[in-house]
């Protein structure tokens, strides 16, 4: 991996972000619309209210799109699953595709 | 979702637990001085006094052993159990640390097991509050050749691993996976894909989780739909697994085939496969009620949607 490919977390990728929210929506048949989804809010509990199953569906779904494994013994989950900025700006450095 | 409002949280659903973890610490301390006889004499007050003091679990246990008799309950229904409920208790300091010598145990159905194992298949076991399902664990220390994980709700895990560490070290602990964070489900995914078997109690729901109405002994039921719904996204297949205490420190462990696949892969028409597999769930749970009526553990208005 490249410096570049570290050092992406100050600036937000809009696109990345946008790409993602659909992702989400379509892989959870959410009801909500893909814009609705607030980059900062919390995507389990009070804010989207996703549950731990749907976070093993955005998991599988995330590996497909994205190449991006996500697993239970990293130990920064809690933040990478905190928002969609979180999880975007994971995957951001961690694509394969 | 109207389901949501089903939601059995209430004291109801905590108490029953509480008290079990107090009279699991009372029972570890009395039987590791005394010994196993003492703390099976103390068996009997014991049942006396919950049978008096506990009304609103009685007539919860009453009105399940009218339904699983088919005829009214006795007091002596009644007595046998609550008996068999605190029995699994103090055998759960036994069973709980592998010492398993000075009980019967006997395996039904372990060849649908054995099967799926040496195959490397990873496999969910659906379990129920009857009887004991810490008695699963037997299989594990009987020389089970890949890892077995429980899920449960967190708060008790946390109580139930605080016993396993006292009683039987560190490997035991780490083979409970705490359900309430966003990667729980993530770390049954991996223990299914190493081969392994994760075992749940698919007959209560904790807070928060969707249930579906399905006739359970003639009247309809609120039953979580979350463990069908994990086994249709993970494509594995089900099994059942009981550990019903048969007589004293007898126990018979069955397990049956379930479900190969809970639902087709994709979300088209899951919700109505996961329905069904709720349903099918409940025939299967209400013919082991049927047949071993006194190892049934929810003491808390089962079929009310509170």
């Amino acid at each position: 991996m490249s410096m570049m490919g570290t050092t992406v977390a100050a600036e937000p990728d809009l696109v990345l972000e946008a790409d993602l929210a659909r992702l989400i929506v379509a892989a959870l048949s959410l009801e909500v619309a893909a814009d609705d989804i607030a980059p900062e809010a919390p995507l389990f509990g009070a804010g989207l209210g996703l549950d731990s199953i749907d976070a093993l569906e955005l998991a599988l779904a995330v590996s497909k799109a994205y190449g991006v494994q996500l697993r239970s013994d990293d130990e920064r989950n809690h933040r990478i699953f905190a928002s969609l900025r979180s999880l975007a700006a994971h995957i951001a450095g961690h694509r394969t595709r | 979702m109207a389901d949501a409002a089903l939601n059995p949280q209430s004291e109801w659903v905590r108490a029953p637990e509480r008290g079990n973890n107090f009279w699991l610490r009372v029972m570890i301390g009395i039987t590791r001085t005394l010994g196993w006889r003492a703390g099976h004499v103390l068996l009997y007050p014991i049942t006396a006094y919950f049978l008096a003091f506990s009304p609103r679990q009685r007539a919860s246990a009453r009105q399940y052993l009218d339904r699983a008799l088919g005829r009214p309950a006795r007091l002596a229904d009644l007595w046998t159990l609550y008996f068999t409920f605190a029995a699994t208790i103090l055998d759960r300091v036994w069973l709980a640390s592998g010492r398993t010598g000075d009980f019967s145990i006997t395996v039904q159905g372990l060849d649908a097991l054995r099967a799926r194992v040496e195959a490397g298949q990873g496999c969910l076991l659906f379990g129920a509050h009857l009887g004991s399902f810490e008695a699963l664990r037997a299989i594990a220390d009987a020389g089970c050749p890949v890892e077995v994980s429980i899920l449960m709700h967190e708060a008790n895990a946390t109580r139930v691993k605080a016993v396993f560490d006292t009683l039987g070290g560190a490997g035991r602990a780490a083979a409970i996976i705490p359900l309430g964070s966003p990667d729980s489900m993530l770390r049954v995914r991996e223990v299914l894909e190493r081969g392994g078997l994760v075992g749940l109690l698919a007959d209560r729901a904790p807070a928060g989780q969707r249930l579906h109405l399905a006739d359970f002994l003639g009247h309809p039921a609120p039953l979580p739909t979350g463990p069908h719904l994990l086994a249709a996204v993970l494509g594995v297949p089900v099994l059942l697994a009981f550990g019903i205490r048969t007589g004293t420190r007898r126990y018979e462990i069955i397990f049956r085939e379930f479900a190969e696949r809970v639902a087709p892969a994709g979300r088209a028409g899951r919700e109505a496969a996961v329905a069904a597999s709720v349903e099918a769930y409940a025939r299967e749970l209400e013919a082991m009620c049927r047949a071993h009526p006194t190892n049934w553990f929810n003491f808390y208005p089962f079929w009310q949607a509170p």
